[in-house]
């Protein structure tokens, strides 16, 4: 919303600089994202009295005036009698107007922000010198008309600045509606001026007018039916009045004054009817609707009956701005007899649209559910001042003091006359608010120290009802407009705000000495992040959700993620069921950037529909830990081991032990779709017993899909399986022996389709029972292409905790192994 | 038309059975196709080049398929169980010098230490969650308008991504009812990943992180909030900082409040440059209710800022976008 100062000091009386009220403003009540400044560009604008009009020779529509600035334009050409020569192509110029003039040198509002601004010269038109221009209200960027130039319509001396008239000297807040949702006051100019008093310390009396719930209406001139109004449900509507007015001519226009009132802060000015409706909108936050009386009787049967309902299934209203919309029982509806005529709250009907043959009027003032209308404003896309207002929640006591002003207003302005008495249906009247107060808890809640007497006055500055109840309990009552203050803690943020929340000093809490720990999970990821990175790899983070075309590349099915179903970009359309996917995503574009071979992880959450809810009933969230290596030179070995080292690496040291197994057909996890299952292993912690997951290279189509470099693998397993494992196993210490060691290398020979891990379990599986500290570990794999074997040498050591070992104790350990091994894999040891 | 059909068939019987089927897109069956096209009637060019269209799209289809099976048939097992290939060297990690972690999380355990050791307890936050956590358990009623400053995602079944770090707190505020009621109090963080509806540019994301803290005893007070925030910033920052607050309105505080810090002189800020950190306010007593804890005996404070922020002013990262790009050459900068 835009907030005018110039109309805030209609209601408050300051005048200190710009930059100190805004920043007052940001710290009480509500921040200003932007100021915009007028003066500059009204500051050469004068008003001009048009002396001597008469058609220019040689024209068919120019007309050569002389105009009298009051002298005040310096280094301008004059005549005898002081007044300038401007030439004007407006029909409605005529001699004896007051115009608004833009001198040589001074530039077109209109164009001010344009990158190159019009300036004003004298030029010369057909032989005749022009000096500067008479403007329209387009041209001086007040409204948007360009029929003619602009009529002054008040009577001032010529040469007077137009900013100054009408109040164009002013700055425009910009404040975004969301900041001040809580407070439907202060979307009227009233309601922000009160808020500005108190902050500035200065009283405020809300006008009369407004303050009256119960007004007179002046007198009727005209005996038509009262209008019968039926709120249908209580809910839709608290509070709903109508009174017609008869002889608003439609081409009457508002006080140039309010025009330019209601275009500075975003409204557009149509006739006076319509600007008395925005402008009191504007003024109290209580929008206000007219429609076309005799219409809405014919609609209705003879007689005004208007009725508040729901939508009914399939219904059709089309709205003033031409749109048809479909409306359904969660809307409220105002209609004349059977016929909808209006989406209450967001937009009138155009089946009783004001128009130049309307004769009387029935205006509305009411208020309506605010959910409702906020569900309306959804569905249907309707964000109008009228309804951004009515969805804050304005007080059904506002309707009628602006409904008596809008007769008034109407009256004078559009010369209408009030034909009928004013309907009131009353559904359902809010409870009064009291609230008991005392310093005590104010000051507990804050920490800070007031007194009972600083805080009523601080409450009665911004208008509350204040009585002292005791010594130390107030007995509060909030006016009206305060639909937001419902519990004692409104009224500590109404103490705190106002008198300044800086002004507390920052204290800590008084808290006990017990130290908190990082969870064990926590600690868990740190470590693991930290290894990966020793390792060489680069942490990534993607978004969750991603495109189906991501999933389908990396074979996985979009059935089984949530799905968005409001996103407004489509490569957000899913739940990510694994982290690989959106690795692959990023592998390519890195590997064209130069980088050679590079590992990347992520360790994040991921989320399947099979995974189903958890005991709060919502979906369970896996942790997982993913990580691709990849690698632009051709290898000859596997791609495979790559991977399987940077998880074996993770594994040892944190003290786990891996099995990988391979696997007989592709598992059919979403986890595992990426993979191709004849080069990749299914991954258990052997101590534990816990599964974690996959390692292994991609399928052919994956790779092709993500265009990966021709060496490319990785792992994804489950992070919690990983700290489970964790708390299973702990690191395994063995003391250290006094005595030096000794080491033998063994080569089997073996069938090629043994697995090394047949071999190496079965070696540990001899050792298991002897008192030596024993070691194996891999040494060289080496297989003849042309041959049924391979060899596989292992290193054993060997080590006693009694004394230094004898070559007999050594070979007789080795022949143990040798046996196991041989006898499990048929090897022969070469 | 018909004759169409007939080579449709007839192109996905030799695709099926051939050794090298994307040769059959040059066979001049296939390509007679197309040259036929300037021949026709221009009444019929339209329907005859449809029907040619559709019929690339299957045999291409096929095409793709039958080399997928071909090239399925070349995968060669491994011995998943050995550590490194037949007749290779030892496989090697890469250099340590290259590997980064991410500035975000690198961040986040920052931020996470700072208040482990300030006493709060720390949650990661959910990634899917339920209205009642995200809206209903923090007073925003059903069709409340605050809602709309969220602008949240929905899956089909109704399920929320968060918009905030506060999905979190009915949860916190459940868990430590018992201790508080003991004569404790309750001190947590939760902290992660958060998403808004929004579209993506240099200063706008749908996916981000932040942490949220909330604090609850018989005496929390708004002066104490102030306090605790100043101290982690000051100790976040290493330096002593001028904070000031502006008025904002959550629904699950009251009062609620902005708050900012003079900006710090190791990010190069002069007195009188704020920067805005995060929301915060008074635990809204709707808010302690809707953990069953009774707001007549106990108050308590919450806050939330996001964490990008305080990673963009510390390294003068001028792009939003690059947190989630996945690019090394940006992952890269930051060594660890």
């Amino acid at each position: 919303m835009i907030v005018s100062v110039n109309w805030l000091k209609k209601f408050v009386d300051f005048d200190l600089p710009i930059d100190e009220l805004t920043t007052l403003i940001g710290a009480r009540l509500v921040e200003i994202e932007k100021v915009v400044d007028l003066t500059p560009k009204y500051k050469d604008v004068l008003i001009v009295r048009v002396v001597e009009c008469a058609p220019l020779e040689g024209t068919d529509h120019l007309n050569l005036t002389k105009i009298d600035d009051g002298g005040v334009v310096e280094g301008v050409e004059r005549d005898d009698k002081g007044l300038v020569q401007v030439v004007c192509g407006a029909p409605n110029v005529h001699a004896d107007m007051l115009a608004a003039w833009l001198p040589p040198t001074s530039t077109v509002p209109e164009s001010y922000n344009d990158s190159e601004p019009f300036v004003l010269t004298a030029k010369n038109l057909r032989g005749t010198v022009s000096n500067g221009m008479l403007a329209s209200a387009k041209e001086l960027d007040l409204f948007d008309d360009h029929t003619g130039i602009l009529e002054i319509d008040k009577e001032v001396p010529a040469g007077s600045s137009l900013a100054t008239v009408y109040g164009l000297d002013d700055y425009l807040l910009d404040i975004e509606n969301k900041s001040l949702t809580h407070r439907p006051d202060t979307f009227g100019i009233i309601g922000f001026a009160r808020e500005v008093a108190a902050i500035l310390g200065k009283t405020f009396v809300t006008p009369e007018w407004l303050a009256n719930t119960e007004p007179t209406y002046g007198d009727k001139n005209g005996d038509i039916a009262t209008p019968k109004i039926t709120i249908e449900d209580p809910s839709l509507s608290a509070k709903y009045l109508s009174v017609v007015l008869s002889g608003a001519s439609a081409d009457r226009h508002s006080p140039l004054e309010i025009q330019t009132l209601l275009s500075r802060v975003g409204v557009r000015p149509i006739n006076a009817v319509v600007d008395v409706t925005n402008y009191l909108m504007m003024l109290t936050g209580q929008p206000l609707h007219a429609f076309d009386y005799d219409k809405l009787v014919a609609l209705s049967g003879g007689e005004a009956d208007i009725r508040v309902r729901v939508g009914k299934d399939k219904e059709l209203l089309e709205l003033l701005d031409g749109r048809t919309v479909e409306l359904t029982p969660d809307d409220i509806v105002i209609a004349a007899g059977e016929t909808a005529i209006g989406l209450a709250g967001a937009m009138g009907g155009a089946n009783t649209v004001i128009d130049k043959d309307t004769k009387n009027i029935i205006i509305e003032s009411a208020t309506f559910n605010l959910y409702k209308l906020r569900s309306t404003q959804m569905r249907h896309g309707i964000f109008s001042e009228a309804i951004t207002r009515f969805t804050k929640g304005q007080p059904a006591d506002l309707a009628a003091p602006v409904l008596a002003d809008a007769v008034e207003l109407i009256e004078q302005w559009a010369g209408a006359k009030r034909v009928s008495d004013v309907a009131v249906s009353v559904s359902e009247s809010p409870a009064p608010v009291n609230l008991n107060i005392s310093a005590e808890f104010i000051n507990a809640v804050l920490g800070t120290s007031y007194s009972l007497k600083d805080i009523r006055s601080t409450l009665e500055s911004v208008e509350f009802a204040v009585v002292e109840k005791s010594a130390t309990e107030l007995f509060v009552a909030p006016p009206y407009w305060r639909a937001d203050i419902h519990i004692p803690e409104d009224i500590v943020e109404e103490i705190g705000r106002i008198k300044g929340f800086d002004e507390i000093a920052p204290t800590l809490a008084t808290r006990d000495f017990t130290a908190v720990r990082p969870s064990g999970f926590d600690e868990l990821r740190q470590q693991v992040r930290r290894l990966l990175v020793r390792a060489g790899a680069n942490e990534v983070l993607t978004y969750s959700f991603v495109h189906g075309d991501l999933m389908k590349k990396a074979g996985q099915s979009v059935e089984g993620s949530y799905q968005i179903i409001n996103s407004i970009s489509p490569d957000l359309q899913y739940y990510r069921q694994s982290l690989t996917p959106s690795l692959l995503n990023v592998v390519n574009s890195n590997a064209k950037q130069g980088y050679e071979q590079f590992a990347l992880f992520e360790l994040n959450k991921t989320h399947q529909k099979i995974r189903g809810l958890d005991e709060e009933q919502v979906p369970i969230e896996d942790t997982l830990l993913a990580l691709t290596i990849t690698s632009r030179k051709t290898k000859k070995t596997a791609a495979y081991y790559d991977a399987k080292k940077y998880l074996d690496y993770v594994a040892d040291m944190l003290g786990l032990e891996l099995e990988y197994s391979a696997m007989e057909t592709a598992p059919g996890y979403s986890i595992s779709a990426p993979f191709e299952y004849r080069r990749s292993a299914m991954v258990k912690e052997k101590n534990s017993g816990v599964y974690l997951g996959i390692v292994g290279e991609y399928t052919n189509t994956t790779s092709r899909a993500f265009k990966l470099p021709v060496s490319s693998a990785g792992f994804e397993i489950d992070a919690h399986g990983l700290y489970e494992a964790t708390l299973k196993t702990g690191h395994t210490y063995s003391p250290l022996s006094r005595f030096p060691g000794t080491s033998r290398d063994i080569c089997f020979q073996v069938n090629k389709n043994i697995s090394y891990d047949s071999i190496m379990s079965a070696a540990k599986t001899a050792i298991k029972n002897t008192e030596l500290l024993v070691d194996v570990t891999p040494l060289d794999i080496y297989q003849d292409a042309t041959l049924e074997t391979k060899n596989v040498t292992i290193r054993v050591q060997l080590t006693s905790y009694q004394k230094t070992l004898a070559s007999s104790d050594v070979d007789e350990t080795i022949a143990v192994i040798v046996g196991v091994v041989t006898e499990k894999t048929h090897a022969t040891v070469l | 038309m018909q004759g169409i059909a007939q080579i449709q068939d007839d192109l996905l019987k030799r695709v099926g059975e051939s050794q090298d089927p994307r040769a059959v897109l040059k066979d001049p069956e296939y390509r007679g196709l197309y040259s036929k096209i300037s021949s026709l009637d221009p009444s019929e060019r339209g329907a005859y080049g449809k029907a040619v269209n559709d019929l690339k799209i299957v045999v291409e289809a096929a095409i793709e398929e039958r080399v997928s099976q071909l090239e399925d048939l070349t995968v060669e097992t491994i011995d998943v169980t050995a550590p490194w290939d037949d007749n290779a060297a030892q496989v090697e990690l890469l250099r340590t010098e290259q590997g980064t972690q991410h500035p975000l999380t690198k961040e986040m355990e920052v931020v996470i230490d700072i208040f482990t050791r300030m006493g709060f307890a720390a949650y990661e936050s959910r990634q899917i969650d339920d209205d009642f956590h995200m809206f209903g358990s923090l007073n925003f009623p059903e069709n409340h308008p605050a809602r709309d400053g969220y602008d949240t995602f929905r899956t089909e079944e109704g399920f929320i991504p968060p918009a905030h770090t506060s999905t979190m707190q009915n949860r916190i505020l459940k868990e430590g009812k018992a201790k508080l009621e003991a004569g404790g109090q309750i001190a947590g963080i939760s902290y992660g990943r958060v998403f808004r509806n929004e579209d993506v540019d240099a200063t706008h994301e749908h996916t981000f992180y932040q942490c949220e803290g909330v604090f609850v005893s018989e005496t929390a007070n708004l002066s104490e909030m102030l306090g605790t925030l100043r101290s982690f910033f000051e100790v976040y920052y290493g330096q002593k900082l001028k904070i000031k607050t502006q008025p904002g309105y959550f629904p699950f505080v009251e009062p609620g409040l902005e708050f900012a810090i003079e900006k710090p002189a190791s990010l190069g800020g002069k007195p009188g440059e704020w920067l805005e950190m995060l929301g915060c306010g008074m635990i809204h007593p709707n808010v302690l209710r809707a953990a069953d804890i009774d707001p007549t005996k106990y108050r308590g404070f919450a806050w939330g800022g996001g964490i990008e922020r305080l990673v963009m002013l510390k390294y003068g990262i001028e792009d939003l976008r690059h947190f989630e790009s996945g690019k090394l050459a940006f992952l890269r900068k930051f060594v660890s």
